[in-house]
Order: C-alpha cells, then sequence, then structure tokens
C-alpha cells in the first residue's frame, strides 16, 4: 500500500464508509486529486484574513 | 412562420387567439410521448394533469382576465425539485420517496403555478444533480438532440434536452457548478443562474448549500427573462435568499448596448489544445456582434480562475457530503458510481479546508468586484468544448471537467446567463456565458436579448424535435447566421 492509500482507508473508517472494491482506484485517484486542490486554496495567502461566509443566520 | 416557439412567441398567440393552451400543450406532450425513448427527457410525465391546467389556462383567455406571465406556457421541472403532482426521486434510488409529498410544491413551482404555468413532468437529471450518467442504474440516460451519442450535459439534462427538442417551452434546472449553463450551452437554449439568493431553493434537493440555485432554461434570454421575473423574490423557507427589490427584467431588453462596457475573457490558456477551436472563433464573433449593437470591448483576466473553480469543488463535495454521510454508510452501492465517489472524495478535505475555501471565495468576490468597477458585464465561453460523447465521460475526474467554465461564479456568486453562440465543426452548439454584477441579471439579460435580435443561433432547430406549426410574429430580417 502507498502512503495515500493508508489515509485513505483511515478517513473511510472515522466516515464509517466501505466502498465497492471496484471504486477503491477512483477513490484512491480523486483522494490523490482532493489533496493537491486543498494546497491550490492554501496557496492563497491573502485569504489568511478574511471572514469566512458560512451559513449560518440567527434568524430561523 | 417560426417552427420553434419561445416562450413569449407562443404568450403573444395566447394573446392572440392565434393558439389555445390546450393546443399548444397537447403538442407537448405529443413531442414527449415521441422523443422521451430517444432522449431521456422525463422521469416522469403529467400528461392529464397538463391537460387540466392548459384547459384552465385557455378559460382565463377566453374570459378576457389578466393572464399570468407564464398563462398555458408547457413547463418541465427537474427532478430535483419538489412538486404535487408526484414523488421526486433526484433520479436516485436512495432518496426517500415521502420526502417531495410531504413539501409539496416547491416555491419556485409555485410561483410558476400561479402564473399560469402548465407542468408537464419532471425532467432528468444527474443522481442527485451530480456526476454522471450510469448505465447499470434504472434511470433514463439523456441524449442530446443534436447528436444522440453525445451528453446533454448535466445535471439539469432533461430540462436542457426538452426544451431544445421543444417537449416543452421552458423549464427549471439548478446550478451548483454549471448544471443550469452547460446543459443549456451544449443543447443550444438559452439559462441563466442568478445571483445567488435571489431565487428561492426551498423544495430542492440540496447539493452545496452555498453554491446552489434554482433558475430558468429556455430557448431565448426573453423568455429567460419572463421566467425569471416570476421565480425572483425573497421568501422566508430559504435561509439564503436574499430580500432585495426584484426589477422589471422585461422593461431592459432594449436591444440598445450603446456605452456598455464589455469585458472578454476567452479562458483559452486554462484549457490549451483540450479547447476546440471552434469556441474562441464563435466568442470572437458574438463580441464582434455586441460591438456592433453599441458596446465598447476590452479584453480581461478573470482573477483567482483555479483557485475559485477548486473552491466550488471543496464546498461543493463538503456541503453535498455532510447531506449524504448517513445514506453512505448504508447503501453506497446504491449510489451511482460516480455520486458515490465523486461526493465521496470529500473524505480528503479537512474542516480547515473547508473554511478556506470560504476565505478564498471571499478575495475572489472582492477581486471580480473590482473587475466591475472598469466593466458592466464579463463574457467568457460557457465550455471550451461542444457536447462530450456520452463515451467520452468516465468518471467525475475526467480531465474534460476543465473545459467547463461555470463554477467560478458559483463560488462569487454573480449572475450568469449562457445564450447560443454558434456551432463546432461536428455542428455541437456552443455557449457564451454572460455574467454581471450581483442583483444586476436585468444587464446580462439585455445583452443576452440584444445579442439574439441580432443573431439566430438561438433558434437553431436540432435534428431531433417536436415542430410547432404556429403562425407566430415575423422574426424580421435577422442575420441568417444559423448554422
Amino acid at each position: 500500500m502507498t502512503g495515500d492509500d493508508q489515509k485513505l482507508d483511515v478517513v473511510l473508517e472515522i466516515c464509517g464508509i466501505s466502498p465497492l472494491p471496484q471504486d477503491k482506484e477512483i477513490m484512491l485517484k480523486n483522494f490523490v486529486t482532493a489533496r493537491e486542490q486543498a494546497a491550490l486554496l492554501w496557496g492563497v495567502a491573502e485569504a489568511r484574513y478574511e471572514e469566512p461566509g458560512l451559513i449560518f443566520s440567527a434568524k430561523l | 412562420m417560426n417552427e420553434y416557439l419561445t416562450i413569449s412567441d407562443a404568450l403573444d398567440g395566447l394573446r392572440e387567439n392565434e393558439i389555445t393552451a390546450t393546443e399548444l400543450v397537447e403538442k407537448a406532450i405529443e413531442t414527449g410521448k415521441s422523443l422521451d425513448d430517444e432522449l431521456g427527457i422525463y422521469i416522469a410525465r403529467y400528461d392529464e394533469h397538463a391537460r387540466e391546467a392548459a384547459a384552465a389556462a385557455d378559460a382565463v383567455y377566453a374570459a378576457g382576465d389578466e393572464p399570468g406571465l407564464l398563462q398555458g406556457i408547457p413547463l418541465g421541472i427537474k427532478d430535483i425539485i419538489t412538486t404535487v403532482e408526484g414523488e421526486t426521486t433526484a433520479q436516485s434510488l436512495v432518496l426517500d420517496r415521502s420526502w417531495g409529498p410531504a413539501i409539496g410544491d416547491a416555491v419556485v413551482v409555485q410561483r410558476m403555478r400561479d402564473a399560469g404555468g402548465v407542468i408537464t413532468g419532471k425532467t432528468t437529471t444527474m443522481e442527485y444533480a451530480i456526476g454522471v450518467p450510469d448505465w447499470t442504474k434504472p434511470f433514463p440516460i439523456p441524449r442530446n438532440p443534436w447528436n444522440t451519442e453525445h451528453w446533454t450535459g448535466g445535471s439539469s439534462s432533461g430540462t436542457g434536452n426538452g426544451v431544445a427538442a421543444g417537449a416543452f417551452l421552458g423549464g427549471l434546472g439548478t446550478d451548483t457548478g454549471g448544471s443550469i449553463r452547460i446543459p443549456a450551452a451544449y443543447c443550444g437554449i438559452s439559462g441563466i443562474k442568478a445571483t445567488f439568493g435571489r431565487v428561492p431553493k426551498s423544495g430542492c434537493v440540496p447539493l452545496g448549500y452555498s453554491l446552489d440555485h434554482i433558475g430558468p432554461m429556455a430557448r431565448s434570454a426573453r423568455d429567460c427573462a419572463i421566467m425569471l421575473q416570476v421565480l425572483a423574490g425573497y421568501d422566508p423557507s430559504d435561509a439564503c435568499a436574499v430580500d432585495a427589490p426584484v426589477p422589471d427584467y422585461l422593461s431592459g431588453l432594449t436591444g440598445d448596448l450603446t456605452g456598455l462596457r464589455v469585458g472578454v475573457d476567452t479562458l483559452a490558456q486554462h484549457v490549451g489544445d483540450d479547447g476546440d477551436p471552434a469556441t474562441v472563433a464563435a466568442l470572437q464573433a458574438a463580441v464582434s456582434v455586441l460591438s456592433e449593437l453599441g458596446a465598447t470591448v476590452t479584453e480581461l483576466a478573470l482573477p483567482y480562475y483555479a483557485e475559485l473553480n477548486v473552491a466550488t469543488r471543496v464546498t461543493s463535495r463538503s456541503e453535498a457530503f455532510a447531506y449524504h454521510v448517513p445514506d453512505f454508510r448504508s447503501r453506497w452501492g446504491d449510489y451511482f458510481q460516480s455520486t458515490r465517489t465523486g461526493v465521496g472524495s470529500a473524505v480528503a478535505f479537512t474542516g480547515a479546508d473547508f473554511v478556506q475555501a470560504q476565505r478564498v471565495r471571499r478575495v475572489g468576490q472582492k477581486a471580480v468586484a473590482a473587475l466591475f468597477a472598469d466593466v458592466d458585464v464579463i463574457v467568457t465561453p460557457t465550455a471550451s468544448i461542444g457536447a462530450l460523447s456520452l463515451e467520452e465521460l468516465g468518471d467525475l475526474g475526467g480531465g474534460w471537467f476543465r473545459s467547463m467554465h461555470t463554477s467560478y461564479w458559483n463560488a462569487v456568486g454573480n449572475p450568469a446567463l449562457s445564450v447560443p453562440m454558434g456551432f463546432t465543426a461536428a455542428a455541437l452548439p456552443l455557449g457564451m456565458q454572460i455574467v454581471t454584477r450581483p442583483f444586476d441579471e436585468a444587464t446580462g439579460l439585455k445583452v443576452g436579448e440584444a445579442y439574439q435580435r441580432a443573431t439566430r443561433w438561438h433558434l437553431a432547430v436540432p435534428p431531433l424535435a417536436g415542430r410547432y406549426d404556429v403562425a407566430v410574429r415575423d422574426q424580421g430580417d435577422l442575420t441568417d447566421t444559423a448554422a
């Protein structure tokens, strides 16, 4: 197993998800891509002091 | 004679007693029946309900009462939006079939019904509005009426191919990363994602809570304006809805673009050799038309292009994962493979990644707002290629995804309209995306409508389509540019 394989297995177990065998290859590819994408976001250093818009309103 | 009715044409015909709503709806039913097997338009048709609504519309016209803005117009509803006529499936084996009926009409459906619209049925989508078709599941495969070996685009697939084929004259799509604009472009019709919060989305199965939009898909920008007039406006049932005044969209459709400042980004640098060369040529020709109509044109580059597309992906996957994770634990195999592996990829993101995505969206909003200090409208291709063949789709990780230029605008929330602007060498439609400042849908619709006064791309009829043999107003001396 590669390091990414092991990381994916860990997060899937944490989330309680058991993919089908035929999904493993796609899941691994998506996992690696997703980590690369997250890294791209962290490259936007000027976002550090932004107040994020999040889904909440005190008004029901 | 125009065989391809717009909503605007049909309303003219209804007001002038040249056609009845019953005739219109019967034609829509006939077209739906004859093409549904081949095109995969519908999940469910509501023929008898539609006939009853058409008869009621005819009574309004016969009595001389003031008709609603959509009185007697046949309309399709994407099957992730609830209606009273039947269940909502989200084209999934997983969604609880009692969920939709418990809600009844979504706010947008009720508004269309109040305006006299005739609901013809629920249209196909991708499962839960994400992913690609799955041949292993018991649902129709939506096909493109321009070439049935090609996809419609998604996820508002059945509304897209249904409008293009004439199964109804307009319909509702939803758009989290481009799901109105991509099928509009691929099927050769018009469609608008309004500003986030402009149209209430309660009664719609969520995909990305902070990205989802419901909006109109129709033949022309004018038709989209008519529909958006009905759909727009605050409703407290949607926590994201914004209480902002809704302008008169139709009165702004003057055809005059004098003084309008248009910024253009071909986005070719982001797709490289994967783009179809016809796209850039078509966009340049379209921009020339805008210039001839009085606009001043400048080139620009969209800031944070890759980052904002990724922000949409991180946000939509994370928000969707939160919705689906209980069912993923127990019914993983019941989902389409592209849905479960696409949404499931959110396990790779941390909570901090999600927050960073929201902060990047703020940075992007400010950068885009700065662009709009110098221009009134931004135009790009909706996608850099025509509709993909169904064989090419694969899973959601396909490289083709970067040829779509829509999800950027979901990240920042601006309104974005797609209108037909030409064809590829393989005779597949191409779309131009017209973007304006938040809550300024009126300017985008004005540009789209003015463009369509000068061109005929939006009136091109695909090989598979029902014909409406109805006399309508003369289309005038439009440039015969449609291939």
